[in-house]
């Protein structure tokens, strides 16, 4: 009875109510649901591309190859692309139907972008976190760290997902869509095999990263997971062309999956599940380790750093020039390497293409004005068309080592000796121009070699690749001016917009035989056709101008603007 | 005295958000200056603004006579400055790091900065992204001081320095004042004025409610005072005296708190006879907090 006495009503808990089922999946509500958040403009981002560009280039395909003997010419094309080019498209099966043609020439482009994206979001979704000092707050709360490994892991899992759903649905409806020959059909099998070993081949990459950053950290994972998936992919696309490279193939993914072609009809399931287990076993290697370790104890790949006297410790110039020497060599490299396969390519390839007359008469429709079957031709169609889309976000890039002074912080410090805010422009302005030097002399490196490879003259693609450097400059240019006038963190971004969007309108306009004043709006197309000795003034004149002039107006917008905190 | 700072009607917006309103400020050559506010008061705001980093709105500031809109460079080649919050080049080492800031100066002396990179104990052979939140402190301090400003404009200093380094951080600050060097420095660290600062400015929501010297500010505040009688508490007789109030007792003891002067009150406890007699000075925290808990601003 004294316990029902002393027995008081239970006080009445305010009601409390715990993250909603939507929140938990996507918003604030879970660790899962946030990482889908900060994920959502990546997915979307890659889905519609994806999707789009299947659905575009599915019709275009079958439009423009509408009879069999535009599907013979198509295959001959395939069969006459060199060794060394080849190497970098996907396996030629079927290439006569629209899937086995999908399959050559995008399938091996996809699994690229989204294992890229896997690299760098796997790479990061622990260890960035770790080290910016977010993750000691997440690791604080009530959540065991296996369970914040996994909540990450399992939303970028679910994007990369959604991605191949949406592949999938893209493959579908242009499957039951497209009037094309017989044999075009896309199966539902065949669309979910690709989508299937798209989704794998994109995971066991970020897997590579994800098991390695708790140990050697972000920059050091997704270098070395860059290095194993472009290794691979290189090694197992040339194989076939260098015998001694053949027995690496199998070390990866793409040498274990290169008989599943599945777009082309030619499927080989058995080979997807070493790819599916080595991806679990990478990502509870990773999930452990991060469990296991102290958080964000890493032991970096040691790196080599610059000579003393390539830092750069002498003045702002020289500061700003060594910041972005590893930056300009990097991207000097890539374009160089670029421009040796083209340039060492080209010879052969324009014998082959001279048989292929509507393969010729579609790409002068698209890139109009010049013989694509010269030498000249053939390396401004290729080397010069995408080459300064590259020279583009090499620009970007370094454009935004110079606004890392504003954006990070360090300008505070810089601005408080001596040091005006116009001589920082300048001198910043000037650095990216001596990078742009370095990205050129060391890109030309490349296609003289190619060229010598070939045979054929060094001199005329050596000067006419110097249009990079006039291009890449006017982008620096206003780039410069962007980050002077309206603040430094929208000077790359800006630059790398405007050089995709002049990429647009420069192929566009011609193919969609738009008003020459609307083309005329592309840089690009007022150079001439410099691979074949042909200059245009206009573009030296604007490019010059542009920036010489960028720079100076960026120089007179930032003494007028507050500096940003 | 020369005035190295002038600050008149310095007013900084941004849009909607306050930024500082109506500074009205001067520091005297050779004056260690506190400048107190709790985070977001605008403290910042005023030293970004003193650098030319940013545009008053309205208003004006004068450093060594120059007005920091027209000649900010001039001002730059006399100043030291110490961000709240800043970052560096992460490839750079800290040697490599402040080497490449005593270019930019030109005339450090190397022996003066080999000193302070052994008294403030920096390794500088590591690389900056290497260094923990206290040795990025001391990069910068090296980096403001070593070329013996005129003025140093630091902006929370002592921020992740541990109790040893901070020691030495106040007796550089002392030298640098002996030598006749002007000291603008900005904490929500009460002690830390308190230990290096001759005359305190306390901002509050962008206004400044108070500028004074720092002995004067303790004097206006309250002061806690705790007497154990012999025998009875006289409570009245305590109660009614000037500035006294908050009277309590407990047993034989009575606590009051008195603002401004405390004679009334010692002059009254000599009339009994007391066991103990105690009171408390008060820190510049309680002071700063009793005028933050006013809420109404005083303009210097």
């Amino acid at each position: 009875m004294t316990s029902e006495v002393d027995r008081r009503p239970a006080p009445i808990a305010p009601a409390i109510t715990g993250p909603s089922l939507l929140s938990r999946v996507y918003g604030f509500g879970s660790i899962y649901g946030k990482a889908m958040r900060d994920s959502r403009r990546a997915v979307l981002l890659i889905a519609i591309f994806m999707g789009l560009l299947l659905v575009g280039v599915s019709f275009a395909i079958v439009q423009e190859f509408n009879t069999p003997a535009s599907r013979q010419q198509l295959v001959a094309v395939v069969a006459a692309v060199p060794a060394i080019l080849a190497g970098l498209a996907g396996k030629a099966v079927n290439v006569g139907t629209l899937g086995g043609y999908l399959q050559y020439k995008y399938g091996s482009f996809f699994p690229i972008i989204v294992s890229l994206w896997a690299i760098l979001a796997l790479s990061g979704t622990l260890a960035a976190e770790s080290r910016r000092g977010s993750m000691e707050f997440v690791a604080a709360t009530a959540t065991a760290r296996r369970r914040i490994a996994l909540e990450k892991l399992s939303a970028h899992l679910t994007g990369q997902a959604i991605v191949a759903l949406v592949v999938f649905v893209a493959l579908f409806v242009v499957g039951r869509s497209v009037n094309g020959l017989p044999g075009d059909e896309i199966s539902v099998q065949m669309a979910a095999g690709y989508a299937i070993w798209l989704f794998l081949l994109g995971i066991a990459a970020g897997a590579v990263a994800f098991a390695l950053a708790p140990f050697v950290g972000r920059g050091s994972a997704a270098g070395v997971a860059g290095a194993v998936m472009f290794g691979g992919f290189i090694v197992n696309g040339y194989q076939a062309a260098i015998p001694t490279i053949a027995p690496l193939a199998n070390l990866t993914w793409f040498g274990w999956t290169s008989n599943h072609v599945p777009l082309a009809g030619q499927f080989d399931w058995v080979t997807l599940l070493p790819v599916a287990v080595v991806a679990v076993v990478l990502f509870v290697v990773g999930v452990e380790a991060f469990a296991r370790r102290d958080v964000g104890a890493t032991s970096p790949i040691p790196t080599p750093s610059l000579p003393r006297a390539l830092v750069g410790l002498q003045g702002p110039t020289g500061r700003a020039s060594g910041q972005n020497l590893p930056s300009s060599i990097a991207w000097g490299i890539g374009i160089g390497l670029f421009g040796l396969a083209i340039a060492g390519s080209g010879k052969s390839f324009i014998d082959e293409l001279g048989k292929a007359t509507d393969f010729v008469k579609l790409l002068n429709q698209v890139f109009p004005g010049f013989d694509i079957r010269s030498v000249g031709g053939f390396l401004q169609l290729l080397y010069v068309e995408f080459g300064l889309i590259l020279a583009g976000l090499a620009a970007a890039t370094l454009v935004g080592v110079w606004a890392g002074d504003e954006t990070s912080g360090r300008l505070e410090l810089l601005l408080a000796t001596p040091l005006s805010r116009a001589r920082w422009v300048i001198s910043g302005g000037v650095a990216i121009l001596i990078g742009i030097v370095v990205v050129t002399a060391v890109a030309a490196l490349g296609i003289a070699v190619g060229a010598v490879i070939a045979g054929g003259d060094v001199v005329q693609p050596v000067v006419g690749s110097l249009v990079l450097a006039l291009y890449a400059a006017a982008l620096a240019g206003v780039g410069v001016a962007i980050g002077g006038v309206f603040g430094s963190g929208y000077a790359a971004p800006a630059v790398a917009i405007i050089t995709i969007l002049t990429w647009f309108l420069d192929i566009l306009a011609p193919a969609f035989r738009l008003p020459d004043a609307v083309h005329a709006l592309a840089l690009t197309s007022h150079y001439g056709f410099t691979m074949l000795g042909q200059w245009d003034p206009v573009g030296i004149v604007a490019s010059v101008v542009l920036a010489v002039g960028g720079v100076l107006l960026g120089a007179w917008g930032f003494r007028r603007r507050d500096l940003r905190g | 005295m020369t005035a190295i700072i002038q600050i008149e009607k310095l007013t900084k917006s941004y849009g909607e958000h306050r930024g500082i309103i109506d500074i009205d400020l001067e520091v005297a050559e050779g004056e260690a200056f506190g400048f107190l506010g709790p985070n977001g008061a605008g403290k910042t705001t005023t030293i970004r603004t003193l650098l030319d980093n940013i545009r008053p709105t309205s208003g004006r500031a004068l450093i060594f006579g120059i007005d920091t809109t027209v000649d900010p460079i001039a001002i730059h080649r006399r100043i030291g400055y110490l961000p709240g919050e800043f970052a560096l080049y992460d490839k750079l080492t800290g040697g490599q790091t402040i080497e490449y800031f005593a270019n930019l100066r030109g005339g450090v002396d190397a022996t003066y900065q080999q000193q302070l990179v052994d008294r403030l104990d920096l390794d500088t052979s590591r690389k900056f992204k290497e260094y923990s939140k206290g040795n990025k402190q001391k990069v910068g301090l090296v980096v403001a001081l070593q070329h013996r400003p005129d003025l140093l404009l630091l902006d929370e200093p002592t921020s992740g320095l541990d109790p040893l380094v901070q020691q030495t951080f106040y007796e550089v600050i002392r030298e640098a004042k002996a030598e006749g060097r002007t000291v603008f420095l900005s904490s929500h660290i009460l002690s830390e004025v308190e230990k290096t600062a001759d005359r305190v400015a306390i901002i509050r929501d962008g206004i400044l409610v108070k500028v004074d010297r720092v002995e004067a500010l303790r004097d206006l505040a309250h002061h806690q005072v705790e007497l154990r009688f012999a025998g009875d508490v006289p409570v009245g007789a305590f109660a009614g005296l000037p500035g006294v109030s908050d009277v309590t007792t407990e047993d034989n003891v009575l606590r009051l708190r008195v603002s401004g002067s405390i004679t009334p009150v010692v002059r009254e406890a000599a009339n009994y006879d007391l066991l103990d007699f105690v009171s408390r000075e008060p820190s510049l925290e309680e002071t700063f907090l009793a005028q933050y808990g006013r809420g109404t601003g005083e303009a210097a």
